[in-house]
């Protein structure tokens, strides 16, 4: 127990170390992304506010108010999307860096901290784009906003967490790739991204309730929409997070010098 | 004291039930480690009681049939691989290159590959800087320098990797078959760079088919065969 532990804090300090090493990594591969292209990376924007668009157009309830439901749907899509491009992108993340990892002697954090950085720098287009839907379709800027801001950062804390644990799944289990990349597109249809629980449809009442992501989806959204702490959600997303963390460590711990020859 | 010391080191790969279709056909196993199955996996052994010693100023050369274990050896040396049994002691900084590519990010110019590559090794961004210039001259890329790696031949390629991994002088150098991809000049001013690294002291492992190659570079010979030590002896001196 101790020792795996050791095991997995040597190399979470060993990647912290070589910091430069992943941010400039991340960067690279932000811009290889989109190279030669005319926009860049602001694809990212676009591709966002398409899908916020098309989501309010059609699925806007009639006669309720139209603002509100923007802004839901902006804050909806835009955790949602982060938290899926991390899941499914994980998964295969050490066959991707297999050259890296059958060639260098890199702590695999360094791997799951590229990762990081990217998704979070990806992540930045969108909550621009996301910023201003809502300052445009009017929830009053409030000090409740904080709260949001507290839990994009809780989001953030767990992120290397859930990379390295799928990360370590999709090496052992290869088959988790794709099992993992359907779930999280049916998964989308069983959250509160875009559908508002109204508490009359039992099925939607059970996957609002039931659904780890709904949490992480509510931490951001609820102190914007009601201005309000959701103390609740936080707690729960708080308590994903330090699980998220202890099953990495012990897999980075147990299992980082059997990924080589896994992949 | 730079030394390595390698106790009864042997390594298994366990083939898992679908890469068994690409394991080499046992009939003709001339080649390669020993392939064992049990149950649904497969085993080869790539590495079998492998044991030597080397101390400051040794320059191995390895030599052996495809598939005999060298790229093993050199990935335990490095600490790639953890062995499935035996010890590993190892003194000194290490520095190595498996594949010429690694690390080298074909949209990005040769300079910004060096910096890339420095970070990956751990050189602090003065290391870098300090070093830049040197790495530029030695690979003699001149212009080529500042345009995208992709646009590189594989010789130069190898110049530049070779120049970077050696420019911080590393205690321990291990080097795969790679560093025959550069020309003649290339290799004499390798060679050259090699002996002053074996001179400060330090140990280079290189594997290798060139025998001309070992011969020039190395002081000793460890042959491998289905991973296990063949011989190990001191090299025939090149003639002069
Ligand atoms: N990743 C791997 N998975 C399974 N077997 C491997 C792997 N890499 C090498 N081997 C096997 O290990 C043995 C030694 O390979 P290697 O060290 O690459 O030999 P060499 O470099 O001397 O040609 C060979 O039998 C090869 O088939
Ligand atoms: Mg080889």
């Amino acid at each position: 127990m101790i020792s795996t532990l050791n095991g997995a804090l040597d190399d979470i300090f060993g990647a912290m170390k070589l910091r430069r090493v992943w941010i400039a990594l991340a960067h690279e591969d932000i811009g290889d992304q989109h190279r030669r292209t005319t926009l860049g990376p602001l694809w990212l924007l676009v591709n966002y506010l398409a899908f916020v668009g098309t989501f309010v157009f059609v699925f806007q309830p009639a006669g309720k108010d139209a603002a509100g439901y923007s802004a839901y749907v902006a804050i909806g899509l835009m955790v949602w999307f982060y938290l899926m491009e991390v899941i499914t992108v994980s998964v295969s993340l050490f066959k991707r860096e297999q050259s890296f990892i059958e060639g260098t002697t890199l702590p695999l954090f360094v791997y799951v901290m590229r990762l990081t950085v990217q998704s979070a720098i990806r992540a930045g287009y969108a909550i621009a784009g996301c910023i201003v839907i809502l300052l445009i379709s009017g929830p009053a800027l409030t000090t409740a906003w904080l709260w949001s801001l507290a839990g994009l950062l809780l989001i953030l804390l767990a992120t290397p967490a859930i990379i390295a644990i799928f990360a370590f799944t999709g090496a052992f289990f290869p088959d988790s790739e794709f099992i993992v990349g359907n779930l999280m597109r049916v998964g989308m249809f069983f959250t509160p991204v875009f559908w508002v629980n109204n508490g009359q449809d039992p099925i939607q009442t059970y996957a609002y309730n039931w659904n780890p992501f709904t949490s992480f989806l509510e931490v951001v959204r609820h102190p914007i929409l009601s201005d309000e702490f959701p103390g609740h959600d936080f707690a729960l997303t708080g308590a994903f997070t330090v699980a998220a963390w202890v099953i990495a460590l012990m897999l980075l711990g147990r299992y980082r010098r059997q990924v080589v020859f896994m992949i | 004291m730079v030394s390595v010391k390698l106790d009864n080191v042997s390594l298994v790969y366990k083939l898992h039930e679908k890469l068994t279709l690409s394991a080499p056909d046992r009939r003709m196993n001339d080649t390669g480690g020993r392939i064992a199955s049990s149950g649904r996996k497969q085993f080869v052994q790539a590495l079998d009681g492998v044991s030597f010693e080397l101390k400051a100023g040794d320059r191995l050369g390895l030599v052996g049939p495809n598939g005999a274990g060298k790229t093993t050896l050199l990935k335990v040396l490095y600490g790639i691989y953890e062995p499935s049994e035996g010890n590993i002691t190892i003194d000194g900084k290490v520095d190595a290159l498996f594949n010429i590519n690694i690390g080298f990010r074909p949209e990005a110019t040769g300079r910004r590959n060096i910096v890339l590559r420095g970070l990956i090794s751990g050189w602090t961004e003065a290391e870098i800087e300090e070093k830049m210039e040197e790495i530029i001259a030695f690979s003699e890329l001149g212009d080529f320098i500042d345009l995208p790696f992709k646009a590189y031949s594989q010789g130069m390629a190898a110049r530049l990797a070779f120049a970077a991994s050696t420019a911080l002088e590393p205690e321990i150098l291990l080097m795969d078959e790679w560093i025959s991809a550069g020309d003649a000049s290339f290799q004499e001013k390798a060679k050259r760079r090699m002996d002053e690294l074996a001179e400060k002291a330090g140990i280079i492992v290189l594997a290798s088919h060139d025998q001309s190659l070992i011969e020039r570079v190395c002081t000793k010979t460890l042959t491998l065969r289905h991973g296990r030590v063949e011989s190990i002896a001191m090299t025939p001196m090149e003639a002069a």
